[in-house]
């Protein structure tokens, strides 16, 4: 009975130890890339974390800040051009944003060509987005980018201009999200091809931050810490 | 690689990633479609794809395989026009036309999901395909009497 009870002691410890140490590593990892607009406490949290009897322990404020810093990189690739530029409002009218397209920084102008995407959302009232959007990026400068399907957003998950706080709100409501789980929402980024587009943009236009696998796991870590939000509208 | 093009099936020993453009002018010879800016900004090489418009400069030939590919000239014949290339004659459309046959290849497409536009509708379905002439209210005329045409069938 005994090694089989110290058996468990031991594995019950290990555990507690692994989840700290993974907790601690997803910390370590995530903070560097935002070392700037990090809290300035948040090394003294990863102390906190470290010497914490079980993740319980954790104050919450802390768990919330934390997971607030990971919402805040995931805010910068969901407010990219990349992404708000086809996640536009019921005007239809996809934009073209920021210094690629000889832009000041945060500016937007609507889509050249009068192009609309109409209530269908993929132009079928008036010019298909396909037709000057193919499967593929154009492998020449300023020409069309491309993916295996073209579409605005569904224009219930309308980014384009809004605030951190809007966003994250429409992300976690299924009426707003297609809906999905926040783990549905996570799969959705790590298999669209048109999201991962954002990543591989072709000539020209600056990828989204972060990349794939890493916006994933961001997001994976935001969800595992509560998923909170910001204050706001 | 197999293609059809305006009916006709083709057998082509050209590179999976050659623009159609490229394929229809210089390889099969057919001239309607032009070429204007090649990055699908001013829709000069606009043929059907299954009937959808699409730019044929910014396409890769292997996207097409196993589709109907039409191009200005097999829209219609010199015997049987289709209403909107009868319209473009009707209303004297051209001027340099450089454009016309973008234009047409178009405005076809748009009349098979749209048979009754405004006049708006036009504007947002072809202000993707530039005419340099700037006979845009010539144009706009002839889409709108195509469109009564094929509404009469």
């Amino acid at each position: 009975m005994k090694p089989v009870f110290m058996t468990r002691k031991i594995l019950v410890n290990r555990i507690d130890f692994l989840m700290r140490v993974m907790v601690l590593c997803l910390l370590v990892f995530f903070m560097p890339s935002r070392a700037e607009g990090a809290p300035q406490d948040s090394s003294q949290n990863i102390t906190k974390i470290a010497q914490a009897p079980s993740l319980d322990a954790l104050p919450s404020d802390d768990i919330t800040r934390n997971a607030l810093t990971e919402w805040d990189k995931l805010y910068s690739v969901f407010s990219h051009p990349r992404c708000a530029s086809c996640h536009v409002g019921d005007d239809n009218r996809p934009r073209w944003m920021g210094t690629d397209y000889g832009l000041d920084p945060g500016e937007a102008q609507f889509h050249g060509m009068n192009v609309n995407g109409g209530m269908s959302r993929i132009g079928a009232e008036t010019l298909p987005c396909m037709t000057c959007h193919q499967e593929e990026n154009s492998d020449i400068l300023n020409g069309p980018p491309g993916a295996h399907v073209w579409a605005l957003a569904p224009v219930e998950m309308e980014w384009f201009d809004k605030s951190s706080a809007y966003i994250c709100a429409q992300i976690k409501d299924p009426a707003r999200n297609g809906g999905r789980s926040l783990e549905a929402v996570s799969d959705h980024i790590n298999n669209d091809d048109l999201v991962h587009w954002g990543w591989s943009p072709g000539p020209g236009r600056t990828p989204a931050p972060f990349g794939r696998k890493e916006t994933v796991d961001i997001f994976n870590a935001w969800i595992a810490q509560g998923a909170p939000c910001p204050d706001g509208s | 690689m197999e293609l059809s093009v305006n009916g006709q099936g083709y057998t082509l020993d050209v590179e999976d990633d050659m623009p159609l453009l490229w394929v229809l002018r210089d390889e099969l010879k057919i001239k309607g479609p032009k070429y204007g800016c090649g990055i699908a900004q001013c829709g000069a090489c606009t043929v059907h794809v299954d009937g959808m418009a699409v730019r044929s400069c910014s396409i890769r030939v292997k996207s097409v395989k196993g589709a109907q590919i039409t191009t200005i000239e097999g829209l219609g014949s010199p015997k049987a026009l289709h209403a909107v290339q009868a319209a473009w004659i009707e209303k004297q459309v051209a001027q340099c036309g450089y454009c016309q046959a973008g234009h047409i290849m178009a405005a076809s497409a748009f009349l098979d999901m749209n048979p009754d536009p405004t006049d708006a509708d036009i504007d947002q379905a072809l202000s993707a395909n530039l005419c340099r002439c700037g006979t845009y209210p010539r144009i706009r005329a002839a889409v709108h009497l195509a469109a009564s045409k094929l509404r009469e069938g």
